[in-house]
């Protein structure tokens, strides 16, 4: 039973609606989160195993190369002589990628699936999340790798991984803010997608992952202080290479920041998402 | 209360270029650059409950965006459309299948897509295989399935959740002709047990069978809306003064009502391939009774008793029926009926009626029956059922809707036959003699 009308509803009443869809439809959203991790190992042998084993491979790989065995340590992490540099460089790429991917694919989440869009009854808004719930599931398999080789190179553990989920709980609503602007954005105006690639691309040197945050000069210093992908991946460092409790005002500032991000990302995406139909 | 009901409906789409979009979307709405598409204006009607609506119309007319508007996926520009109670929509059969998993995630994915809780899906998992007959393939990926099987599973899905409102557009138009007669069963089922049925066919004679009510839209607008057979008339007749327009030979109405039909039927013999396939009957699930008989098998077989598949108008038929008595029975009688493609009864006939009745029989006892006739009857696939019940109880002891299924041919030569059936008639002309005629009506005058 439901009425479709052309009078648009408050938009109060719109986000709630959006809201309660999220436990309405939760097997519908549990079979699309299930079916975007596995889109890429569907068709392999070895299947979701890749999960695991495809940062494990990665991990590996960037602490073989950065290693006294192969010889090219030309890098080392600054104040902490003895760190492996691909996993500090490792650990960098996680919050970033996090970040790039529910960018990229946030920006085609709705073009790419018209088929839902135009053939069936479906909240839409489930889409966005699932690009951005997919990207942190991720890099929770990532983090699991990083510890384990850590573990068996460097023979250490810092007990502070454990608070990694307090802190991820902002970082997944900046993630899911950048999906649903970018659903939104990209549905109008495909080109965005172009545009936003040069923007990752730029926003990975502009962010202290492969440099150390001590080399910017201090005129600079404001791409820091304001970058929110510096706050993540100081964080993750922090709290998984370093034992070190981050900074509580930085995170509370990027907590408003990401909530803030994500509460006017959403109103706006659920305000148009009726309009999305008609532009496929 | 009409269970569908839709007031002022009208849908406008933008024709703009990305950049004019961006314009707009840059200056919130201030700059109007693009030019509307009326796709539907000011349509207005009500659905009462257990209504079985064919909506007809020419390609682009407006068909599937109503359809849209009306199962809530698209935003209407104008008006309102209420809903009293659950939809299921189907555009296209099987287009949100994945490949990659097995048909029974999919459809249960399909079943959640469509709005369906899973604890619903769950209960209803049994029939839903049971119609899909699909057998082991159920748990192997979807990329292995044939577009037939791919075209069963999604619409078994569909029927067997018991829909208040059933949307279909143009969803029978894929899959052999077995599948097409299962389907039709099955939405007449559904008819009978009082769903409302929305249905989009390019096929005028499917809505003729299987409509009560139709409306027709042209160029976005509902010009006409009622019975199924008035309906039809103004479509025969918009689609005759269009050709008229067109100046593409006569635009007499009777050969352009035919012309239609022919090619409407050169159609669906294109489309149904793999119509040799005959199924296993004791494969078969789509059946009911007590099971105190079974039919074995159903054969069609031509005067020299061997099988055939194709016939042609006129030529005779035997309906050879195999059946089995699972348990003593007192008094039975065996029945055929024919469907044609539309899924009506043309004809049937019964041991009984015939007044050849089987008597008693003994369990494990077999019978072999034979039906032969002749078939004047319009060239097109027909389907037969058989069942075996006893006597004025109401109940079978086993029945097989589409047991077997023949074509008829188009003759040649000749018009064959124009309607359903054609009747031995005999013809004679009085001739008048012109004088008389005329001076009797002066003389009344």
């Amino acid at each position: 039973m439901y009425t479709n009308t052309a009078k648009t509803e408050s938009q109060a009443r719109m986000v709630l609606g959006a809201l309660a869809n999220f436990y309405h439809k939760r097997w519908l959203l549990r079979y699309f989160i299930h079916r975007q991790l596995m889109r890429s190992y569907q068709k392999s042998i070895l299947g979701s195993v890749w999960i695991i084993l495809g940062p494990f491979i990665w991990v590996s790989f960037l602490a073989l190369v950065f290693s006294e065995m192969v010889g090219l340590r030309f890098r080392v992490v600054e104040g902490d002589e003895t760190l492996n540099f691909g996993l500090y460089l490792y650990c960098g790429l996680l919050p970033f990628t996090a970040y790039s991917e529910s960018l990229t694919k946030g920006a085609t989440s709705i073009r790419s699936s018209s088929g839902l869009v135009q053939k069936v009854v479906f909240p839409l808004e489930l889409l966005p999340f699932t690009t951005a719930v997919t990207a942190l599931v991720d890099k929770f398999f990532g983090v699991g790798a990083l510890m384990v080789v850590l573990w068996i190179l460097e023979h250490r553990l810092e007990w502070t991984v454990l608070l990694l989920p307090l802190f991820i709980l902002p970082q997944f609503l900046f993630i899911l803010g950048l999906a649903y602007f970018m659903a939104f954005v990209g549905t109008y105006v495909p080109d965005i997608s172009e545009i936003f690639r040069p923007i990752v691309r730029g926003s990975f040197f502009l962010t202290p992952i492969l440099w150390p945050e001590s080399k910017i000069p201090e005129r600079l210093h404001f791409l820091i202080d304001l970058n929110p992908l510096a706050y993540l991946v100081g964080t993750y460092r922090d709290l998984i290479l370093h034992g070190e409790i981050p900074g509580m005002l930085a995170t509370l500032y990027f907590s408003l920041f990401s909530g803030a991000l994500f509460i006017v990302s959403f109103a706006l995406f659920v305000r148009f998402k009726s309009r999305f139909a008609d532009l496929l | 209360m009409p269970i569908i009901s839709l007031r002022g409906i009208g849908k406008s789409y933008k024709i703009a270029s990305g950049r004019e979009r961006l314009k707009e979307l840059v200056s919130f709405g201030k700059i109007q650059k693009s030019q509307d598409f009326w796709a539907l204006e000011d349509v207005s009607f009500d659905v009462e409950p257990g209504t079985t609506l064919g909506i007809l119309g020419r390609n682009g007319a407006g068909k599937s965006t109503l359809l849209s508007i009306i199962s809530g996926i698209v935003q209407p520009t104008t008006g309102t459309v209420e809903v009293n109670g659950r939809m299921v929509a189907l555009f296209g059969v099987g287009s949100g299948f994945n490949p990659e998993f097995t048909g029974r995630d999919n459809a249960m994915l399909n079943g959640l897509l469509l709005g369906i809780e899973r604890d619903e899906m769950l209960e209803r998992f049994k029939e839903i295989e049971e119609f899909a007959d699909i057998g082991k393939f159920m748990d192997q990926p979807v990329k292995t399935y044939s577009s037939g099987m791919r075209s069963r599973l999604g619409f078994a899905v569909a029927v067997n959740v018991k829909p208040d409102v059933l949307v279909l557009d143009e969803v029978l138009a894929v899959g052999d002709a077995v599948f097409k007669q299962m389907g039709l069963q099955k939405m007449r089922e559904l008819r009978d047990a009082g769903t409302t049925i929305l249905f989009v066919s390019h096929s005028l004679g499917m809505v003729k069978s299987f409509c009560d009510k139709a409306i027709l839209i042209h160029k976005g607008k509902l010009i006409a809306s009622g019975e199924t057979s008035e309906t039809l008339d103004r479509y025969q007749a918009l689609l005759s003064s269009i050709k008229a327009e067109k100046n593409v030979q006569s635009s007499d109405e009777d050969q352009q009502t035919e012309y239609m039909i022919e090619h409407e039927e050169e159609e669906d013999v294109q489309g149904t391939p793999g119509f040799s396939e005959n199924p296993d009957l004791a494969r078969r699930r789509f059946r009911h009774g007590t099971g105190e008989a079974r039919i074995q098998n159903v054969e069609i077989l031509d005067e020299q008793h061997l099988p055939v598949e194709v016939t042609d108008v006129n030529s005779r038929v035997i309906v050879r029926v195999h059946a089995q008595y699972m348990k003593d029975v007192d008094n039975s009688s065996l029945s055929i009926i024919l469907r044609n493609k539309n899924g009506l009864d043309v004809f049937s006939t019964g041991t009984n009626s015939e007044s050849t009745p089987i008597g008693a029989r003994e369990e494990g006892e077999r019978i072999v029956v034979d039906f032969a006739f002749p078939l004047p009857l319009k060239p097109g696939d027909y389907s037969v059922a058989a069942y075996i019940s006893p006597p004025g109880k109401g109940l079978f002891l086993d029945w097989i809707d589409v047991a077997e299924v023949f074509r008829i041919d188009r003759p040649e030569k000749g018009r064959g036959v124009r309607g359903l059936v054609h009747l031995p008639t005999e013809v004679e002309v009085h001739e008048q003699d012109v004088s008389q005629d005329q001076k009797k009506s002066s003389q009344s005058a």
